[in-house]
């Protein structure tokens, strides 16, 4: 690259760097620098502390309960979102009357806004009206109506149902396209070398699809991660904190009880997880893949 | 065809920036005359009435123009908004609408200005005794009751009439009445007593109002921390009772917030109902299955104690760098005197904070409802009156609703939570 060349380029980047510095960067850093101090703005209390906040939180009990909730809900939403987001993809790869119609369907919950979907999932889930119960009654699998907001080992699995049933789409669509970019040849020569659809699966869509799975892991794992309103408007972090997540905590901590210094913390602190689980995935993902993504 | 469509674009684009422009122009101060910035939550009743209200302000003060802004109708999402703007030292708005567990709060942060000239003692006399405490900060008044809120309980008189059945005046006396209604009605989707247990600030409102009647406080008039003791323990365990021993409440009561405790209830699927006065219209609406078949009541305490109405509502404050202050002290002795008071009640519902309109014959013939509040208004208790509410109230809301669900019991839940609190008040201001 000529040296005239590269000044263009970085000209050109500058803006770009402008704008996500002022926007992304900035926050960030001042967030940091609250996480410092002891602020309380109700008790004109701002000063210096350094890591005290940190260490607060090293033995606050309430915070490894919702640092728990998080990864509990992490792991287990994703794992299902990656499953039933590949059995779509997969029947919806093979040709059939109504496919467009179907995958523009899929799309439906993806697109309901969080909040709306979280309110419809509260009545589904009601005791008394819901319809989950309805159809446990009518089916026969339980005569006593579940209480599955209001009982702490329900909850967090009732939020994460909804969460799935909500992301799910998200998934097959990415799965989807990876899908599309296999040459059908591929699927008719190892059809003629007598591969059963199982191997066809395990050998061909599966290695394609890996650097899309991985896509979706980060996706879905930072989404899911940093989650907040649909678990908000569902239980509010009750029965008990049992649904509480490391976001709801901040918020509380922020915006309800004005402690912008721990809240910060908090905050540092699930930026620092993200960032971590990030992290992990762009080296999974590979310098390869990232040669070619850039270039 | 296109043409046409393109034509549509830019004259739409143009009447939008024309109506963008006058919009704009009205937020600027013509000469002599203020406009005021009036925030507050969803008004409810019909759209206009609430302006038409403002516009009556605006001709009575020639001078001062109101512009009224919604805010988020989520109680969490205002409180936020008022805190963002007012650490900020934002001017935007002059006028705010203060939940009442708020007041303290916003006045020990020096955000809103001090109205006690507004309210001479003398004029004191004249509100509910209970939001009065709760405006005053330091023998200060730092904002003007609006309207009143306070927990009720709902019954249906129909059901307690073919029983034979007097309203409840203890706890106890609900659990038999609801008891022997089930069992004589003996109908599967028929529920006893429905309340709101979810983790959430309505879960505290409801413990209180068990608690204050078992002769409990949260903090003594010394501003003691007492909550951990025999009161708090008894109702704790009285409310999780209710669920898992008498069986008059469903499980769902730890999950419940108000609105779903009113559809229920609404439906004709429940004998009790523990709610804020804003359900009696919804009820009495043509369309409603109960129409007709309800009554209120004071909640009830336990036996040998006086109950205790948690009570809400919400007030009017001055925020402290407003530009134009007397102004907006003056849209506030407006909308809280008798007159407004009254008209505010007539066309919008909202209970007024005077005792006195209480008596008047005109809104008792329009509101014959209201005769049934003036008791449980007249004795609603506040919350407990600090600053540091807020934050007790996240201590207490997972403490209690682990004490309810069965995670803690009752002594582990009020032990931890007093730990907690103790902090809070007295250990390090926080951190």
């Amino acid at each position: 690259m000529r040296p005239d060349e590269r000044r263009l380029g970085y000209a050109l980047v500058g803006p770009a760097v402008l704008v996500l510095t002022a926007v992304a960067l900035l926050p960030i850093l001042a967030a940091a620098g609250l996480s410092f101090q002891r602020r309380m703005p109700i008790f004109e209390i701002g000063e210096y502390v350094g890591l005290a906040n940190y260490r607060f939180l090293a033995g606050d009990p309430r915070f490894w309960n919702s640092l728990f909730n998080t990864a509990y809900f992490t792991i287990v939403s994703v794992i299902l979102e990656l499953a039933a987001g590949l059995a779509i993809a997969v029947l919806l790869d093979r040709p059939f009357s109504g496919r467009g119609w179907m995958r523009a369907v899929l799309l439906v919950p993806w697109a309901i806004p969080t909040v709306v979907s979280a309110r419809m999932w509260e009545w589904l889930y009601n005791g008394e009206f819901g319809l989950l119960n309805y159809l446990l009654r009518a089916t026969g699998l339980s005569v006593e109506p579940v209480n599955w907001l209001g009982n702490p080992h329900w909850a967090i699995h009732a939020a994460i149902l909804m969460d799935v049933w909500k992301t799910t789409p998200f998934a097959a669509l990415l799965l989807t396209a990876g899908l599309q970019t296999v040459p059908r040849d591929l699927y008719r020569a190892a059809r003629v070398d007598g591969a059963g659809p199982w191997e066809i699966f395990r050998r061909i869509m599966l290695p394609a699809l890996k650097p899309m799975i991985l896509v979706v892991l980060l996706f879905r794992t930072l989404d899911a991660f940093r989650v907040f309103d649909a678990v908000y408007v569902l239980t509010g972090g009750g029965p008990a904190n049992t649904t509480e997540t490391l976001s709801i905590y901040a918020y509380k901590v922020l915006f309800q009880t004005l402690q912008f210094g721990y809240g910060s913390a908090l905050a540092v602190t699930a930026f620092l997880c993200v960032a971590l689980i990030s992290l992990v995935y762009l080296a999974l993902l590979g310098r390869e893949y990232w040669k070619r993504m850039l270039a | 065809m296109k043409g046409r469509v393109r034509a549509a674009v830019i004259l739409g684009t143009v009447i939008g920036l024309m109506a963008g422009c006058a919009a704009g122009d009205r937020t600027k101060t013509e000469a002599g005359t203020v406009t005021l910035v009036f925030k507050h939550g969803k008004i409810a009743g019909p759209p206009d009435a609430f302006r038409g209200l403002l516009d009556r302000f605006e001709a009575e003060h020639p001078g001062i123009r109101v512009r009224d802004e919604s805010l988020p109708s989520s109680t969490d999402q205002q409180h936020q908004f008022y805190v963002i703007s007012l650490d900020g030292r934002s001017a935007d708005f002059d006028v705010l609408s203060m939940d009442v567990i708020w007041v303290q709060e916003f006045a020990r942060a020096g955000w809103i200005r001090d109205l006690s000239p507004l309210l001479p003692p003398e004029e004191r006399a004249a509100f509910f005794s209970g939001p009065i405490e709760a405006v005053t900060f330091e023998g200060h008044i730092y904002a003007v009751p609006w309207y009143i809120d306070a927990g009720l309980l709902y019954y249906r008189k129909d059901l307690l009439d073919k029983y034979g059945i007097a309203p409840p005046r203890t706890w106890e006396e609900l659990v038999g009445a609801a008891r022997t209604i089930l069992d004589g009605q003996g109908d599967p989707r028929l529920t006893g007593f429905l309340w709101q247990g979810k983790q959430y600030e309505g879960l505290i409102c409801n413990a209180l109002e068990y608690i204050e009647s078992a002769g409990g406080h949260v903090l003594d008039r010394d501003g003691k921390l007492v909550l951990a003791g025999p009161p708090a323990r008894r109702a704790l365990t009285f409310m999780r009772d209710l669920t898992v021993r008498y069986k008059v409440s469903p499980p769902l009561v730890t999950t419940a917030d108000e609105e779903t405790t009113r559809r229920i209830f609404g439906d004709g699927r429940a004998v009790f109902l523990r709610n804020w006065p804003y359900a009696w219209n919804l009820f009495e609406r043509k369309d409603s299955k109960i129409r007709g078949k309800i009554g209120v009541v004071p909640l009830p305490g336990f036996s040998g104690y006086s109950p205790a109405a948690t009570l809400g509502g919400w007030q009017l404050g001055v925020n402290r760098r407003s530009r134009h202050p007397e102004a907006a002290e003056a849209l506030i002795r407006f909308l809280t005197s008798a007159p407004i008071q009254k008209a505010t009640a007539l066309e919008i519902g909202y209970k007024p904070v005077r005792k006195a309109l209480y008596r008047d014959g005109e809104l008792l013939r329009a509101q014959p409802f209201f005769l049934d509040l003036y008791d449980v208004f007249l004795t609603a208790r506040p919350r407990p009156v600090t600053p540091y509410y807020l934050m007790l109230s996240q201590v207490m809301q997972p403490e209690f609703s682990a004490a309810l669900v069965g995670l803690k019991s009752p002594e582990t839940a009020l032990a931890d939570a007093q730990l907690q609190m103790s902090h809070i008040l007295f250990g390090r201001a926080g951190t």
